[in-house]
């Protein structure tokens, strides 16, 4: 980390020194606005990159050099990432710690430059498999370090491939980064290498029907004991919260602010931000959810219904309490958005 | 304390440079700051926004749609901002300003660091910073660039305004 105690710095470079701290080797990639400040930075400071013809040879850049026992990593967004995925998909097929740092942007496909919260259902199941990945939603510049920290810990150790998500908003912003609130943690290992000359058979295809079955079913069971342990959220002012407004990322931070302003009116509002979108951390949202103070649930979102979807999917369906949604798809959520939708749901 | 400024002109017109020397000044002071720019996919001539929060806490999110004082530099910004044009805002119009340098026969392509000057004058009225910290901000930028004089002329123009 940082000797000095705070840094006035761009998320592009918080996430390039979150990958560095994390004991990155190289990054692959193909620049895209809202994440090439990630790739030329990282080339600016010297250290080990490849810039691919597209994105689909970062993606498996990237995953030759894990299987070579390097900790490697790709950024990109929109069109960039749906081409990621083919790799990605790979990665979770093999269990290979592959991290993406993905900044969202507008779509459909190219869509805008800066910002958006469309990329959740890609970033989550963006494969032809069943979603086994992590992805992570960083809602402050202090946050996206440690997230950035914890994905390559978390991949590295539980062997899946992770998505750090953020947006243009984020990596774009210059902030303020306080590095003593930040908890220093220690790196998982990287892979065993393999030994010059070792034939090891690493399929990522199966002859029998019978045995991708058996081979998905146990990275089902080593996902779902990963995710006990990777599933996080957060929970801000929910205790007796007649209104209980989920969000995540960036938008959580509008939330947040909206939160302090409504509750000096006398608002019983709280936040619920899941931290992973995948997992998602189901226990702790049904817990907050069946709360019975809790009236009505908003969720508040840059798209149309995906991180809604999520909550549906996950949510215990014994609890029945009524929904209203906030969706700007492609569009920033302001504080003034946040204050208003609620004081509308609080009649 | 919550200070909003935003900035809206068009691309090359030196919006994130006045944001960047604004913001770093600020960040030297000890207090919070956010600067997130906002623009096309033009390198130039599209419209060029940067939404500026400076706080005694720490800001969570960093655009805004009220802010304190919006500093229009183009028509084209004028049109980005509508929406952030509210009772209550101090808007600052680059018609009259571009007019002043006009008659100090300054050119306008230093209409930025005048602004810069305003927003000095602004800062250190509300005790965020000084503005002999911008000031050497601002001549480590521009001071071996060309038109150095007429700048270092705007800025001060600006700061008496």
């Amino acid at each position: 980390m940082k000797e000095s105690k705070r840094d006035f710095i761009t998320g592009a470079e918080v996430v390039i020194k979150a990958c560095r701290d994390a004991g990155a080797d190289i990054m692959y990639g193909y620049p895209i606005t809202p994440t090439c400040e990630i790739l030329s930075g990282w080339i600016n400071e010297g250290y080990a990159s490849l810039q691919t013809e597209d994105e689909i040879a970062a993606g498996f850049g990237v995953c030759g050099a894990v299987l070579a026992g390097q900790k490697a990593f790709t950024a990109s967004s929109g069109p960039g990432h749906i081409l990621l995925q083919d790799a990605f998909a790979m990665a979770e097929g093999m269990r290979l710690p592959f991290v993406m740092i993905v900044g969202q942007r507008g779509g459909p496909s190219s869509g805008t430059v800066i910002y958006s919260q469309q990329e959740v259902m890609l970033s989550c199941f963006g494969g032809n498999g069943e979603g086994m990945r992590f992805v992570y939603s960083p809602s402050s510049l202090n946050e996206l370090y440690s997230l950035t920290r914890l994905a390559f810990n978390d991949a590295w150790k539980y062997r899946f491939p992770a998505v750090l998500l953020t947006d243009g908003y984020m990596l774009k912003t210059t902030g303020v980064i306080e590095w003593e609130k930040i908890k220093d943690v220690e790196n998982s290992p990287t892979f065993t290498r393999l030994s010059d000359g070792a034939n090891v058979h690493w399929p990522n295809i199966y002859t029998a029907e019978e045995e991708l079955y058996e081979e998905v079913m146990v990275m089902n069971k080593d996902y779902k004991k990963a995710a006990s342990k990777v599933a996080k959220a957060e929970e801000y002012l929910t205790k007796d919260a007649k209104i209980l407004l989920v969000a995540h990322g960036i938008v959580a931070a509008s939330a947040k602010e909206a939160i302090v302003e409504l509750r000096k009116k006398g608002v019983k509002v709280g936040l619920f931000r899941p931290t992973t979108l995948r997992p998602f951390s189901k226990k702790q949202f049904d817990k907050a959810a069946s709360n019975k103070s809790v009236k009505k649930i908003l969720v508040a979102e840059s798209s149309l219904g995906q991180l809604a979807r999520i909550v549906h999917d996950e949510m215990d369906p014994e609890i029945c309490k009524p929904f209203a949604y906030l969706q700007k798809p492609a569009l920033g959520i302001e504080i003034e958005d946040i204050y208003n939708f609620v004081l509308k749901n609080n009649k | 304390m919550r200070y909003k400024i935003l900035l809206a002109g068009d691309g090359g017109q030196g919006i994130q440079l006045m944001a960047d020397i604004i913001s770093k000044t600020v960040f030297q002071a000890d207090l919070y700051i956010t600067s997130v720019s906002n623009y096309g996919l033009e390198q130039r001539g599209g419209a060029s926004l940067n939404y500026l929060q400076i706080s005694d806490k720490p800001i969570g999110y960093p655009k805004f749609r009220k802010p304190d004082l919006l500093i229009v530099m183009s028509k084209q910004g004028r049109q980005r901002t509508e929406q952030n044009q509210l009772p209550g805002v101090e808007t600052l119009n680059f018609e009259y300003y571009n007019g002043i340098l006009e008659k100090e026969n300054i050119k306008s392509q230093s209409l930025n660091v005048l602004f810069i000057g305003i927003l000095a004058k602004i800062l250190k009225e509300k005790k965020i910073c000084n503005e002999k910290e911008i000031f050497v901000l601002l001549e480590k930028r521009l001071g071996k660039k060309t038109n150095w004089e007429e700048n270092k002329r705007a800025f001060e123009i600006g700061y008496s305004k």
